[in-house]
């Protein structure tokens, strides 16, 4: 575990433990506790179930928060992000925020400026580019 | 940020849920699993536990003395939240103070952004009070916020994280 302090996300230093477990964007989480509130109201047998508090307010937040909300298009986003050589927690981001430009792109992803990496704004370019067709063609 | 995480955990079955059919017992597993899982809100490490998705392993159990109940090293994936600092993330506004507002971001709601770290608005008093800026963007309840995670803490008798975030970077602040 990182001390509290040399935690910086936009530096990628989140710890070991979170940078080998697998981010989920808005919109994937959206399907997995959707389909999870439903078997638990299922299983219950009652519509009316209340589900716990943590899992209510996130499935709200989800739903607001999604860019994408049909199943295929979910699993495209990650397809066309994939091939970029992001890290886990660069690829949430952006797919959770779905950035404009190359500008914003950089700003709310830092790490994509470190150097060596290949992320030159043309490779940024061409990323959001992919992302933008995504979405026309939901 | 929303995590697929893999844990280790010990589930304890109490004698009398013990069955000769094994079925049965994989069943109580999950379901002792579950409750465990729902009660235990958040943890430090992990950041809020919101969903267990898999079973992956079942470890030999052993007898505990006694009581004979059986333990049982068990492996599962879960989806965990966790805010992490330096985190770009979106929130939305729930109430608005003098000194600044608080959002809720996922299962998270102590999120304090405070007046300090958005030099640029001003608090306009009112009946929904807000935050406005010259170029008249505004703070209010309800309002979507795109923010930078300044730091995070555990409160260990609430279960609970508390984040403080700011403005302070580009493309940052309302969103429409």
């Amino acid at each position: 575990m990182l001390r509290a302090d040399e935690e910086d996300a936009s530096e990628l230093k989140i710890g070991d433990d979170f940078l080998k477990a697998k981010c989920l964007m808005n919109s994937e989480v959206a399907i997995l506790l959707e389909h999870r509130c439903d078997q638990m109201k299922h299983m219950s047998g009652d519509s009316t179930t209340q589900l716990p508090q943590v899992l209510e307010k996130s499935l709200q937040y989800v739903k607001r928060f999604s860019r994408f909300t049909n199943q295929g298009s979910v699993k495209q986003v990650r397809e066309v992000l994939s091939r970029y050589q992001l890290a886990e927690f660069e690829l949430a981001v952006i797919g959770n925020l779905c950035p404009e430009n190359v500008d914003e792109a950089k700003s709310v992803v830092p790490s994509l400026k470190t150097k060596g990496r290949g992320h030159d704004d043309e490779a940024i370019e061409r990323l959001l580019n992919d992302l933008l067709m995504v979405k026309k063609f939901e | 940020m929303f995590l697929k995480v893999q844990l280790p955990w010990n589930v304890v079955i109490p004698a009398e849920s013990l069955d000769i059919k094994g079925l049965m017992l994989q069943k109580s597993i999950v379901v002792r699993l579950l409750d465990e899982f729902a009660s235990r809100k958040a943890t430090k490490d992990l950041g809020y536990l919101l969903a267990l998705t898999t079973l992956e392993s079942i470890g030999e159990g052993r007898v505990r003395e006694h009581t004979g109940d059986v333990l049982f090293p068990v492996v599962f994936s879960g989806i965990t939240f966790k805010l992490f600092r330096g985190e770009i993330a979106e929130g939305v506004v729930h109430k608005v103070l003098k000194h600044g507002v608080f959002l809720s971001c996922g299962p998270v709601e102590n999120i304090y952004l405070s007046k300090l770290k958005m030099p640029d608005y001003d608090y306009v008093i009112g009946e929904n009070p807000v935050f406005m800026n010259s170029k008249m963007s505004k703070i209010e309840k309800g309002s979507t916020v795109r923010f930078i995670v300044i730091g995070t803490k555990w409160l260990e008798s609430e279960r609970e994280f508390q984040a403080l975030v700011g403005l302070h970077a580009d493309y940052l602040g309302p969103v429409s």
